[in-house]
Order: structure tokens, then C-alpha cells, then sequence
């Protein structure tokens, strides 16, 4: 197994606020790695800082010979990196379908003479986009799957969790990042949910998921490793009954006596 | 240029500086407990002026004829009455809009500083003329050479320096004021603590807009003079130097009312002088020009706006 | 009323047009004040009651399934109206009007309908087109057809140097630069003496390869008023506009412009590239304003600063505010109505920016999306999955 992202004593300061303090981790191709740690610890900031919506003060981010730290949102999301959002940043005036063709933006022919003048090829790429965002869809809820044209404004929660999955492996992507994908949900939804992703990732072996979450029966559940934060720092990494059994770690969560 | 213009040029520069910081000052104070830009607020202040000019006739009519009294009760008056209109905008037009995207508050407030402006052209007795304001400050003046220091200049000066102090010390050491910065702060975590946001908020829109009807009467009183359309431009100003100074940051907003009226005097000296035959209207074009290229330099303004979304 | 229509023919979007075309008729042929106010009076409570009876529904439907056909109907209709009014110079010039205020609104619309960049300065960015048709042809020989051109492509230029700061900012900044722009905008041309200062400018009719607009046509003992050239060359502008701002919403160009509205960081998060897209809204707004700023100089062959004022501007947000913003319909219906009603009406004329203005404030609190609001996008017209 190769590693597919290295980074190297990344860090992150606002102001006089250290939010990442020299971290160093590597995730492995086809992996799903497990990022925990209290409120406060990171975890977030660590993905903004993966996908360039913030500068990292310092280290580096080595993905595929590239170092990502070094490189703008839009250039690390053509090298096939992609993310959901901790809040629900759905467009929810414009259509699912929309919605899902925003996640696609790379693969989609933006210029003038195409859009607007030959619109027989626009229709034959708008005919291939619709049949592979609805088998997409399709793997994650039937139902959804034919109301593609409606608002996503008029789904619930959880489906429009679905969406912003699919908006992030539409384009399909190396490594997906996943914030707190069950927060607001049921765990009956949650578990529906962590399902589809399993299914999700034998249609695309190769692709690796880093996942934030607070529900530890989940990462329990669908990770092989994980990697604990706390104060910008990794205190801990191995598998999850291990890391759960961390004196730290329980420190961490419960504070010291 | 002789020393006497100098000063005269730096003493008007202030004045009209003290006007315009007032305008910003409330710019900035709707801007940090809501986030919003209240378009409407110069035309609040035109409104001010009118209602202090109505005021004045009505006591005229009276018979009420001493200039203290006149000027206490129109102040009164104007201050009180554009709190009240500024509460009223702030619970029935912004708050609704408060879920709404930002735009649609821009809108709505544009659209009420036309209508405020209209009301005042249509509806006032030959509103669309302008309007001779009385003088009711004492002409007194000093003169040093070519320079003349007026009595009621250096009244107004004072005057406009004690309401910001008052507005300053108002929102620094009361418990009002510790509330109107934690929701400024905080909304949220403000309302939980038990504060009363939607109080706090009319509170702060009062405060604002009673501070630029206090602005509209200083106008009026120094230029004798109050026309329906004086609102529009000085809310633009206004608003470009509490952008100038950050929004959001009470020193910013004073400092960029001075800035703004330095570079209206600067671009009405230096412009003729530089390129002879310009007119010195182009004091004003020269002021924005400067503005929009600050702007582009430094977008959040000398003392940067507060910045929090969460990704 | 499903059980009269079927809803997927062509038919109740031709009713509704030719309806819409005989209202127009007799309103521009109506003389006296009452007459007006009447008809005006009977149309909104024919509007209320057909939506009362699902008519609006069925139209929607029908002009959405049969688009082709729908939009050669709206052609029509304006052709009937001018033929109507063919020897009558109000009528047509309003006519006229209307439809390039309908291309200024299209260019708006692009802007902050789609991208979310707001501009309040519609009014001076018309104007640079008016003020650079009306230089162009009195102090050289360019061909008009060029000047029109020329008139777009200033006040796309012009617009460009506020770019910056725009994309810069945020929302409220931009307004504020707008703002300041427009209103210096007016200072800046009553100033200038090489512009004419406030009386402005004159300017001579248009002349495209021989075709002198100013001229009326004769038949015998038939005389056609001129303004019906620029009827036709106003229509044939604001029907390509029209078109291309459609196709430009329904393709990856809109969605683009939506996202980049909607969310910045989920735009980044996507590769979306915000600042191309402000600038490429800002620019084609502009530059369409320049456009029918141009060709409405010409034709009323005179230019003034006090046509270009910060209400004028207001008015041209209130339409697209008003139509539903982000819908091209609502525009085209609103536009007819804002720069009509008060012409005809003549105790609007004094109050109409605060009956515009209050209009759009309750607009605002209790109907966001205007009174034909967009709908979801539709890639291309009648496709079924």
C-alpha cells in the first residue's frame, strides 16, 4: 500500500492562536483514516488547510508529488481532492442536479462559444453529466435519484447529506474528506448513510477517505485507522480499539483529574 | 495661499469632518450588532433636518422667539423623533430580512432612503426647493488677520465632539453599552447569556439615527441652508469613511470622517492649482476616486473588520 | 380550466399573449386619464381572477413546454402593436423605449440576479453608451452600426476599472462603490464643458449601410412614423439579448454564476473561480447597458446628465426587483409596465420612484422572488430524463 498524502510539520496559527502545532500524518491509497479529538482540537482547521481555504503558516503537504500547502483551493481540488462541509453548504435555491454539477466543475466545458452557441454539443454533455450524476445518486437512494430537478431545498437532512457526498465523489476524486458526516442526524440515518459509503468505495477502489467524526460506534465501524487531536497535535494513531484504550486519549476527551 | 485661507480651509475641513464622522458612527454601529448596512441612514438625517426645521416654524408660530429655547427643543425634537424612525426601520424592514440573503437588506433600505426622500420632495410645502435653515447661533466672531473664527462654528465643532464622546462613553462604560458589544460579539451566545438581542438591536438603530438627525441640524445650522436631496451624498460619505476607518470600529469611523473631508479639501486646492480651469466640483469626484482605489488596496478599511464565518 | 386547455399545446400561451398584446393596444390607445386607470384597474382584476382559476398554472406550462413558439408569439404581439400604431410617433417611442430598457435590465440581471454583484450604477453605465454615441458621431465618421458597438464596449471598459475593488469586497463595498461611481458619474459630465455641461448634447439619427432610421417611410398617401425603425431595430436587439442571456442561465455558465451568488467557499472548494465569474457578469451587464444606451441616444437624438441620475438607476433595480429577479420574464413584463404606466398616467409621473420604491420594499418582506419568480433551471427547454 502506497501513501497517498504525507504531511510534514503542518501548522496553523491565527494570530497568537495555534490551531495545528507541527503535525506530521500520512494517509495510505484506499484507506479510510479516522480523525478524532474534543471540540477545539484541529480537526476542521486540518482540512481547510488540506484543501487551501487557509494558507498553513508552515510544513508541508506532500499528495501525489505536489505539495498542497503551497497550492490555491481551485488547484487542489482539480488534483482530486474533495470535501463535504461540518454545516450543510448546499446551494438550496438550485437544483439537486445543480448542486451536483458544481462538484463536477472540472470536467465541464465553461466557455462562451460552447455554452452559448453550440448548444448540440452542450446537449450531448448535459445528457452524459444527467446519466452519470443519476447513477451516482442511485447507489445512495433510489428515491432521490428521480427528483434530481427538484430544489434541494425540499429534501430533508439526511438526503441532503447524500448530496453533498455525491457533490464531492462526483468528480471522482483520490481522497475525500469527510466533516462530521452524521451530525444532525438519527443513528438509524447515520447507519444508512455509513452503508452507502462503504458501497460507494468498492465502486471506486483506489479512493481514500479521511472522516472527522464524534459518533465513535461509526468510526469504530468503517475505519482502519485512526489519528487523535488534541490542541493542534496528534497524541495518538493506531487502530480504534487501540486508540480508545489510550490513556491520553480518554485524558483528552474526560480532562485530567 | 495666505496662512488666514489655510486655516480657514482646516477649520471648515473639520467641521464638515465632524459631520461626516457622526454619519459614520452609525454606519459602523448598525454594521457591528447586525452585520448590515442601513443605505438609508444619510436620508434619516435629512429627515432630521426637516423635522428640526418644522419644529422651529412651529415654535415660531408660538411665538416662542428665543434662540436657546428654539434650538434646545428642535434638538430635542429631531433627535428623539429619528431615534423613533430608526427603531421603527430597524424592527419592521432589517429584522425581518435577518434570514434573508444580505442583498435584500442593501435593497430595502436603499429603497426607503428613496422613499424618505420622495416623502420630503413631494409632501413637504415646495419640498423639492431648497430650504433657508435659521441662524440661531450667536455670529460672534475673532478675527486673526485674514482669518475669522465664527462663534457658532467653533459651538457646533464642540457640539458634534461631545455627541461621539457621549455615543463613545455610552457603548464603553455602561451596561448598555457592555450588551450592545456582546451582541456584536456574539449574537447568539448574547441571547443565551440572557440578552435581550431584539431590544439591544432597536436600542442601537435609535442611538444611530438620533445621532445623524444631530448631524442634519449641525448641517444645517452651518450652511443656513437644508435641500431634500443633501442625504443621499452624505450618506455615501458617510458610509465611505466608516468604510475607510473598518466598518464595525468606532475610532475608524471618526477617523475616516476626518480623512474623507481631508481629501474633499485637499482635491479642492490641489486640483485647480494642478490642472488650471478645473473646476473645484471635482473635489468630490477626486474624494470617491481616492476611496475606490483605498478600496481596492485595502479592502477591510484601516482597522480591519471582524471577520468570523465558520467553513 | 384543464378541462378547456390541455396544457401541454401551444394554446394557452398564445391566448395569453395575444390578450396581453390587445391590453397593450387599447392602453396606448387610450386617451383620457380615466379611460387609462380603467383599463389598468380591469387588468389587474382579469390577472387575479385568471390565476384564481389555474390559468396562470396552464400558461406557465404552456409557455415553458412550447418555448419556440411562445417567444415568436412575444414577436409578434410588439410587431402588431407597432403596426397598430404605425403613423403615431408616443407610442412607438415608448415602445422603443421599453425594449432597450428591457436590454439594460437583461444586463443587470446577469449581474446581480446570477452573479450576486450588485451594481447601482445602471443608469451611468446606459449613459457611457449614450455619451460616447453621442461624441462619436458628432466628431467622427464611424460607422453607426461600430458606435452602437463602441457604446457597449465603453461601458464594459469604464466598469472594469471598478472591478477591482469589487472583487475585492463583499457585497455591501460594491454597493458603495457603485454608488459613489454613479453619482460621480453626474457630477463629472455637468462639470465638463467638452460634454456639453448640463444641457448636454444633440446628436443625429442613425444610419445603418444607407438606412437613415430618422427617415419615415412613405407609401402613397400612407406616412409611417420613423420610430418605427427603431422598434424593429430595438426588438431585434432585445430578442438576441434575450436569447443569449436565456442560454447563458441554462448552461454550466449559469450554474457557475448561481454558485459563485450562493456560496464563495463552496465555490472555491470546487475550483470554481469566483473573481472570473464577477468579472465576466460585471462586464456582459455592462456592456449590454453601453449597448442600448448607444442605439436610445440616437434615437431620441439628444443627451443629458439629468437622464443618468441615482433614481434612474433605482428604477432600473426596482424592474429587475420587481419581474422576479433572475427571471428574464418577469424583466420583459416588468420593464413594460415600470417605463409605461407612468407615461400614460399622468399623475404617476411626479410620484413614480416612491411608488417604485415602496413597491419593491413590500416586495422584499412578503415576496422575495418578485412576482414571477425564477424557477429551478430548466438545461434545455421540454427535455424529459
Amino acid at each position: 500500500m502506497s501513501t497517498l498524502l504525507a504531511c510534514d510539520g503542518l501548522s496553523m496559527r491565527f494570530g497568537g492562536l495555534v490551531a495545528l502545532n507541527q503535525l506530521s500524518l500520512s494517509v495510505n491509497e484506499g484507506e479510510i483514516l479516522g480523525l478524532i479529538g474534543p471540540n477545539g482540537s484541529g480537526k476542521t482547521t486540518f482540512f481547510n488547510v488540506i484543501t487551501g481555504i487557509y494558507q498553513a503558516s508552515e510544513g508541508r503537504v506532500d499528495y501525489r508529488g505536489q505539495d498542497l500547502a503551497r497550492m490555491s483551493a481551485q488547484e487542489i481540488y482539480r488534483a482530486g481532492v474533495t470535501r463535504t462541509f461540518q454545516r450543510s453548504r448546499l446551494c438550496l435555491p438550485l437544483s439537486i442536479f445543480d448542486n451536483l454539477m458544481i462538484g463536477n466543475h472540472r470536467r465541464l466545458d465553461h466557455s462562451l462559444w460552447f455554452n452559448l452557441i453550440r448548444r448540440g454539443a452542450f446537449q450531448a454533455q448535459f445528457e452524459g453529466q444527467y446519466a452519470a450524476a443519476q447513477a451516482l445518486v442511485r447507489t445512495f437512494s433510489q428515491s432521490l435519484s428521480v427528483r434530481l430537478f427538484e430544489p434541494a431545498a425540499s429534501v430533508n437532512m439526511i438526503d441532503r447529506r447524500r448530496i453533498e457526498i455525491c457533490r464531492a465523489l462526483i468528480s471522482q476524486p483520490t481522497l475525500l474528506l469527510l466533516d462530521e458526516p452524521s451530525a444532525g442526524m438519527t443513528h438509524e440515518e447515520t447507519r444508512e448513510l455509513m452503508d452507502d459509503i462503504l458501497i460507494v468505495r468498492e465502486h471506486m477502489p483506489g479512493l481514500a477517505i479521511i472522516i472527522i467524526e464524534h459518533e465513535m460506534n461509526v468510526i469504530e465501524r468503517i475505519t482502519e485507522r485512526c489519528i487523535v487531536l488534541n490542541y493542534g497535535q496528534k497524541i495518538c494513531e493506531g487502530p480504534y480499539a487501540r486508540v480508545a484504550a489510550d490513556r491520553e486519549v480518554q485524558e483528552a476527551y474526560l480532562g485530567t483529574e | 495661499m495666505t496662512l488666514g485661507l489655510l486655516s480657514q480651509y482646516v477649520f471648515n475641513g473639520l467641521m464638515l469632518g465632524m459631520i461626516y464622522a457622526m454619519v459614520a458612527v452609525g454606519f459602523t454601529l448598525f454594521f457591528g450588532v447586525l452585520d448590515v448596512i442601513k443605505f438609508s441612514h444619510g436620508d434619516v438625517l435629512m429627515v432630521g433636518a426637516f423635522t428640526g426645521l418644522a419644529t422651529y416654524l412651529g415654535l415660531e408660530a408660538l411665538g416662542i422667539d428665543s434662540p436657546l429655547t428654539q434650538l434646545l427643543v428642535m434638538t430635542v425634537v429631531a433627535s428623539l423623533s429619528m431615534a423613533l424612525l430608526g427603531a421603527l426601520i430597524a424592527k419592521y424592514l432589517v429584522l425581518p430580512l435577518r434570514l434573508a440573503p444580505p442583498l435584500n437588506t442593501l435593497l430595502i433600505t436603499l429603497m426607503l432612503g428613496s422613499v424618505l426622500r420622495e416623502v420630503v420632495r413631494l409632501f413637504y410645502p415646495q419640498g423639492s426647493n431648497p430650504k433657508p435653515f435659521p441662524r440661531l447661533l450667536p455670529a460672534d466672531f475673532v478675527s486673526f488677520g485674514s482669518f475669522t473664527l465664527r462663534a457658532d462654528s467653533m459651538i457646533l465643532l464642540l457640539a458634534g465632539f461631545a455627541a461621539i464622546v457621549a455615543v463613545h462613553l455610552v457603548i464603553t462604560r455602561t451596561k448598555l453599552g457592555l450588551a450592545i458589544r456582546a451582541v456584536a460579539q456574539d449574537a447568539e451566545t448574547a441571547r443565551i447569556m440572557g440578552i435581550n438581542f431584539e431590544f439591544i438591536v432597536l436600542l442601537t438603530f435609535a442611538i444611530g439615527s438620533g445621532m445623524a438627525a444631530l448631524g442634519g441640524l449641525m448641517n444645517g445650522l452651518y450652511y443656513n441652508e437644508i435641500n431634500f436631496g443633501m442625504g443621499l451624498l452624505l450618506g455615501v460619505i458617510g458610509f465611505s469613511a466608516a468604510v475607510i476607518g473598518g466598518l464595525g470600529n468606532i475610532y475608524g469611523a471618526i477617523l475616516g470622517g476626518f480623512l474623507f473631508s481631508a481629501l474633499q479639501s485637499i482635491g479642492a486646492v490641489s486640483l485647480p492649482a494642478l490642472f488650471p480651469g478645473t473646476s473645484t466640483a471635482y473635489k468630490d469626484v477626486f474624494a470617491f476616486a481616492v476611496v475606490i482605489m483605498f478600496m481596492a488596496w485595502r479592502p477591510t478599511g484601516l482597522i480591519a473588520e471582524k471577520k468570523s464565518e465558520r467553513v | 380550466m384543464k378541462r378547456l386547455f390541455d396544457p401541454a399545446s401551444a394554446a394557452p400561451a398564445l391566448i395569453s399573449m395575444a390578450g396581453v398584446t390587445l391590453f397593450a393596444v387599447l392602453f396606448l390607445h387610450a386617451e383620457s386619464q380615466s379611460a387609462i386607470l380603467g383599463l389598468c384597474i380591469g387588468m389587474a382584476v382579469a390577472l387575479f381572477l385568471l390565476a384564481r382559476f389555474g390559468w396562470n398554472a396552464l400558461a406557465t406550462a404552456s409557455f415553458a413546454g412550447h418555448s419556440r413558439t411562445a417567444q415568436a408569439s412575444v414577436v409578434a404581439g410588439v410587431l402588431v402593436i407597432a403596426a397598430v400604431f404605425y403613423d403615431q410617433h408616443f407610442p412607438l417611442l415608448m415602445l422603443a423605449s421599453v425594449l432597450l430598457y428591457i436590454v439594460v435590465c437583461l444586463g443587470l440581471n446577469i449581474q446581480f440576479g446570477y452573479a450576486g454583484v450588485v451594481n447601482f450604477a445602471g443608469a451611468a453605465f446606459f449613459g457611457i453608451g449614450c455619451y460616447t454615441a453621442a461624441v462619436l458621431t458628432n466628431h467622427t465618421a464611424l460607422p453607426h452600426l461600430l458606435v452602437v458597438l463602441a457604446g457597449g464596449l465603453m461601458a464594459a471598459v469604464i466598469g472594469s476599472l471598478l472591478i477591482l475593488p469589487v472583487l475585492r469586497t463583499y457585497g455591501h463595498y460594491a454597493a458603495l462603490i457603485t454608488i459613489a461611481f454613479g453619482i460621480l458619474f453626474r457630477v463629472f459630465l455637468e462639470v465638463n464643458d467638452a460634454l456639453g455641461g448640463p444641457q448636454g448634447m444633440k446628436l443625429p439619427g442613425m444610419e445603418i449601410f444607407g438606412w437613415k432610421l430618422n427617415d419615415g417611410l412613405v407609401f402613397g398617401e400612407t406616412e409611417i412614423s420613423f420610430y418605427a425603425n427603431y422598434v424593429l431595430l430595438a426588438l431585434a436587439m432585445a430578442a438576441v439579448a434575450f436569447m443569449l442571456v436565456r442560454r447563458l442561465e441554462r448552461s454550466w455558465i449559469g450554474l457557475a454564476l448561481d454558485a459563485v451568488r450562493l456560496d464563495e467557499t463552496a465555490c472555491a472548494a470546487f475550483g470554481i473561480d469566483v473573481a472570473r465569474w464577477k468579472i465576466t457578469a460585471f462586464t456582459l451587464g455592462n456592456f449590454l447597458a453601453g449597448l442600448a444606451g448607444a442605439v436610445y441616444a440616437m434615437m431620441t437624438g439628444f443627451v443629458a446628465p439629468n437622464s443618468f441620475t441615482f433614481g434612474d438607476s433605482l428604477i432600473l433595480v426596482s424592474i429587475v426587483l420587481l419581474g422576479g429577479i433572475g427571471n428574464p420574464w418577469g424583466l420583459t413584463v416588468a420593464a413594460a409596465v415600470v417605463v409605461m404606466l407612468p407615461e400614460k398616467l399622468q399623475f404617476i409621473q411626479e410620484y413614480r420612484l416612491l411608488l417604485y420604491a415602496g413597491l419593491v420594499i413590500l416586495i422584499l418582506l412578503f415576496r422575495p422572488g418578485g412576482l414571477m419568480p425564477r424557477q429551478v433551471r430548466d438545461y434545455l427547454p421540454g427535455w424529459k430524463p
